[in-house]
């Protein structure tokens, strides 16, 4: 009896620890291990850190050469000084590693198609796209290329080890509370984790393009139609170099034009009208805005002449994905060659936008398209050889292995040609099946790539910033730059091929070598400009350069309104100060809403309009088209517009419907046709027997503009309210997001905020004999949920304040604002 | 009473020691042994190793809580559809004491197996 009643108490013990040490299912969730997340020892109240407690313990760190110093101001900001680079990105890979560990570990995941390892079945579709579009195969080129640069390599690895000093002594209790919540541990950091977080900007910032739709396009409209539809030049657009004749005499032998595949998914046959016919009155629900617009940077300096110290002044904010934790962190590296303070991005050694004693420089996305479709000419129904140039040439395989969680693993066989890789050879349907992908990022760096930031981080002068960039190849950067001694600089820095008119617009021909970019723009003809008569230099991701400028480029995402307005406000700055660069950069101002409402207004009949619609008529006329948070006009607008759009390109929207993704033309072009040919037969409905023009459109659209706002009272709100705003936590986790935030800010306007993307870091650099810096961003320096340093800037970036930021001298300077001292000595 | 005592101080002293360095279910073990040493009547120790065990967690809980101006809790709260703070200390304090409850329930039966002592009262 004793014995039963022994074993039954055992077996329930037993049974109860194991049900507690499980994830359980609940409903369409997953549950941490019970016992595991809550007890107190090593759960999740261990990530509950103390407030107003931090106190930094001083440690031993393997392989360092001295001592290094680390004073923690009140932001939870660590302030290096090392007596070596080595020695002080190594302690930035711990520092990094010890506030961001489970950031930089699911960034590196995501960017090598690793999620499912971690997370199940559920990622398995994104891991397999990103492994097919060879981001393993360029992070390891990537690693290749670095390799030839031995004193990079040297930092690249001391920054790993710091990263794995950290990773070695924490036990379970520690983890981040992620871990803690997907049931898994953090493994070691290695220099191709950092190369993976590198493609992964690159996969944001330079994988844009528009080759199908284009092509497609081309073939349902034929060439007039697309040449009316599509232009690529805006004749309004302020280019980030504009012509002073320094390209002039420049002798370009452009490759002859390229042979387009027009075969690639779209149909070459077939009436357009017969397509519209059908299904001619679908249009997007009104009140359903699309803010996603590409968002990008803005970055601009000013010379002396026109700030008020008489010493440059340099602004970047570029704008990104906002998430919790924050993409960067902020640091300050003092070393004998340098102090530098800025924000670096986790897993990357060196800080990427900021300033030191003698330069500050900043980045905004350039944008060109260096992402091109081949197709291939296969010679054998297995598809694994094609024909180039008439010979036959075999792919090579790659074989991915996917691990997925509680699954076998997936082995999948992608195969590479001289072009790329083939990405989507495993969809029968995809219009891409038989393309192979041609992307600068797949390409070996130059063997400076990892000194670029460490050379710019301890620059002196505009030598050493050109000299420092002259390595950089991608993802393309628009590198706005100032010294303290008056110069202000601006290079479109980047590794372009040199392509023939419209070459990478469309889908090529990949059976013929003459399709390929065989040589790149010398990096003496980048766009670039130094010290400009007009005293000032920035950009904001649109046009490089005019039509004048010798060598054929692209994009279908430059940006259209933001420069102008920008280009105008500094073209009437004087005296110009840190005051005067917030309002800038804080600045609602829409140019695409100044562009567009007058020429709606002036269609609108408007004696036609009820008494609500009068109503609404006068409050769009007194709108000063700023999307500030509260602006009621706003909304207003902005479905008005966007229905206005959707209506008109109601051809466009039906072939899209279809699947066939035609090009949807660009929005500056659409304003144009509105102000300037109305009678266009694309304001037409071809389902209606009568012809319509952009009257009609304008004044049908404000009808179900008033109709929306009838049917949703509630959504007759202030802009901030009415578009929403979020930073996510990056797993998506609601409970670690910030969802409370109303501001401000418009896709077309400086202050770039939509739903999900916006300025991620506000930094202006006041030089001068003594250089000051100020900057926000939307986080905090702890990734951790527990911290009240998790979300401590997010206030103040809604509020459009900034900190001053603390440039420490030495590690002995005093300040009120010092949170803690530690101290890095080397380890026997 | 008496035995009461000595078993909560036991877990609780034994338990807060454990967590250097050994696994959160060592509080399982250590109950155990307090049910073997302190032979009450199996239902008994139950309800006292689980007082126990509830203690133990859910105080360095609320002590971690307390410094952190329930920050996280707040947050893990709306994670588990909306609990607040005090809902996760008192989840913590349950798992705590069935986990010393079982243990002690478990240690005090396998007295009975191997020694064969009679329950004292």
């Amino acid at each position: 009896m004793h014995i039963i009643r022994f074993l039954l108490s055992f077996f329930l013990t037993g049974a109860t620890i194991w049900l507690l040490s499980t994830p359980q299912k609940a409903g369409d969730s997953t549950l941490p291990p019970l016992a595991t997340f809550f007890n107190p020892f090593s759960g999740f109240w261990k990530n509950a850190e103390p407030v107003g407690g931090f106190a930094p313990e001083n440690l031993n760190l393997p392989g360092l050469k001295g001592k290094v110093e680390v004073v923690y101001d009140e932001l939870l900001i660590p302030h290096i000084f090392a007596g070596s680079k080595e020695d002080a990105v190594r302690v930035q890979g711990y520092i990094t590693a010890q506030h961001r560990l489970w950031q930089m570990d699911i960034a590196a995941r995501k960017a090598s198609g690793r999620l499912s390892e971690v997370l199940g079945e559920r990622t398995l579709n994104i891991d397999r796209i990103t492994r097919r579009r060879g981001m393993v195969f360029a992070a390891e080129n990537n690693v290749l290329g670095w390799g030839k640069s031995p004193e990079g390599m040297r930092l690249l690895e001391a920054y790993a080890a710091g990263v794995n000093a950290y990773i070695a002594q924490l036990s379970p209790a520690d983890y981040p509370i992620e871990f803690k919540l997907l049931n898994y541990a953090p493994e070691p950091w290695t220099v191709l984790k950092t190369a993976l977080i590198v493609e992964a900007m690159a996969e944001t910032l330079c994988s844009g393009e528009n080759d199908l739709a284009s092509t497609i396009a081309l073939t349902q409209f034929g060439r007039d139609t697309f040449n009316y539809l599509y232009p690529e030049w805006n004749p309004q657009q302020q280019p980030i170099i504009p012509d002073t004749g320094q390209w002039k005499d420049w002798k370009v032998a452009l490759p002859p034009l390229p042979a387009v595949g027009t075969k690639a998914g779209a149909p070459t046959s077939g009436s357009l009208s017969g397509v519209f016919e059908k299904n001619g009155d679908f249009f997007a629900q009104p009140g359903d805005v699309d803010d996603d617009y590409i968002v990008g940077s803005n970055n601009w300096a000013l010379a002396g002449p026109n700030t008020a110290s008489g010493h440059p002044l340099l602004c970047n904010d570029p704008h990104l994905n906002l998430t919790l934790p924050s993409i960067w962190f902020q640091v300050q590296l003092h070393t004998p060659e340098q102090n530098c303070y800025g924000v670096s991005l986790q897993g990357v050694p060196g800080i990427a936008i900021g300033f030191n004693e003698n330069i500050a420089w900043g980045l905004t996305n350039v944008g060109q398209d260096v992402s091109d479709w081949y197709r291939l000419q296969w010679t054998n129904p297995e598809r694994t050889k094609y024909s180039l140039d008439g010979e036959i040439r075999e792919v090579q395989k790659r074989v991915e292995v996917i691990h997925i969680k509680g699954k076998e693993p997936l082995l999948d066989t992608v195969r590479y040609t001289v072009w790329g890789p083939v990405v989507y050879d495993y969809d029968k349907e995809h219009p891409l099946r038989d393309c192979a992908l041609r992307w600068i990022t797949h390409d070996q760096p130059a063997p400076d790539a990892p000194n670029i930031f460490i050379f710019l981080n301890a620059g002196k002068n505009y030598e050493d910033y050109r000299r420092a960039l002259a390595a950089y190849d991608c993802p393309a950067q628009n590198f706005v730059f100032a010294t303290r001694t008056g110069d202000i600089a601006i290079t479109v820095q980047g590794r372009f091929p040199v392509r023939a008119p419209e070459q990478g617009r469309f889908v090529q021909d990949g059976s013929r070598w003459s399709n390929a970019w065989i040589d790149y723009i010398p990096s003496d003809r980048v766009p670039a400009m130094k010290n400009p008569s007009r005293g000032f230099v920035f950009s904001a991701n649109q046009h490089s350069t005019p039509p004048s400028y010798p060598y054929y480029y692209l994009s279908g995402d430059f940006d259209d309104f933001r420069g102008r307005h920008i280009y105008d406000r500094l073209t009437a700055m004087k005296n110009a100060t840190a005051d005067s660069m917030k309002t800038m950069q804080l600045d609602n101002f829409s140019q695409r809403a100044a562009d567009a409402l007058p020429a709606m207004l002036r269609l609108l009949d408007q004696n036609k309009l009820d008494a609500d619609g009068r109503k609404m008529t006068a409050e769009l006329a007194a709108w000063d088209f700023r999307y500030e948070a509260d602006a009621t006009a706003a909304p207003l607008f902005e479905v008005w517009f966007d229905s206005c759009y959707q209506k008109t390109w109601d051809e466009i929207t039906t072939l899209r419907q279809q699947k066939k993704q035609v090009l949807m033309p660009e929005r500056w072009r659409f304003i144009e046709l509105l102000g300037k040919d109305t009678a266009s037969i694309f304001f037409d409905h071809p389902a209606t027997p009568q012809r319509e023009t952009a009257r009609d459109i304008v004044n049908e659209t404000f009808a179900l503009m008033q109709d929306y706002f009838r049917q949703n009272p509630q959504k007759r709100t202030g802009w901030g309210q009415f578009r929403g705003f979020t930073i996510k936590h990056i797993a998506q986790i609601d409970a670690f997001s910030r969802l409370d935030v109303i501001v401000g800010g418009n896709g077309s306007a400086p202050n770039a905020i939509t739903r999900t993307h916006g300025p991620s870091w506000r930094m202006i650099v006041e030089l001068g004999e003594r250089v000051r810096g100020l900057g926000v961003y939307p986080g905090g320096q702890s990734g951790n949920p527990g911290s009240p340093y998790y979300d401590n800037m997010v206030n103040t970036w809604a509020k459009g304040e900034y900190n001053d930021l603390l440039f420490l001298a030495s590690a002995d300077e005093t300040s009120n604002r010092i949170l803690g001292r530690q101290t890095f000595m080397p380890r026997e | 009473m008496k035995n009461a005592l000595y078993i909560i101080l036991f877990i609780l002293i034994l338990g807060s020691l454990s967590h250097f360095g050994l696994p959160w279910w060592a509080v399982v073990p250590i109950a155990a042994a307090a049910g073997w040493f302190f032979p009450l009547a199996a239902g008994k120790i139950f309800s006292i190793a689980f007082v126990a065990g509830a203690l133990l967690w859910t105080t360095n809980a609320f002590l971690l809580n307390a410094a952190n101006e329930g920050i996280l809790s707040a947050k893990v709260g709306v994670l588990f559809q909306g609990l607040k703070g005090w809902h996760l200390l008192g989840i913590t304090a349950i798992l705590g004491g069935i986990l010393a409850g079982f243990g002690a329930m478990t240690g005090r039966l396998a007295r009975d197996v191997f020694v064969g002592s009679k329950p004292k009262v």
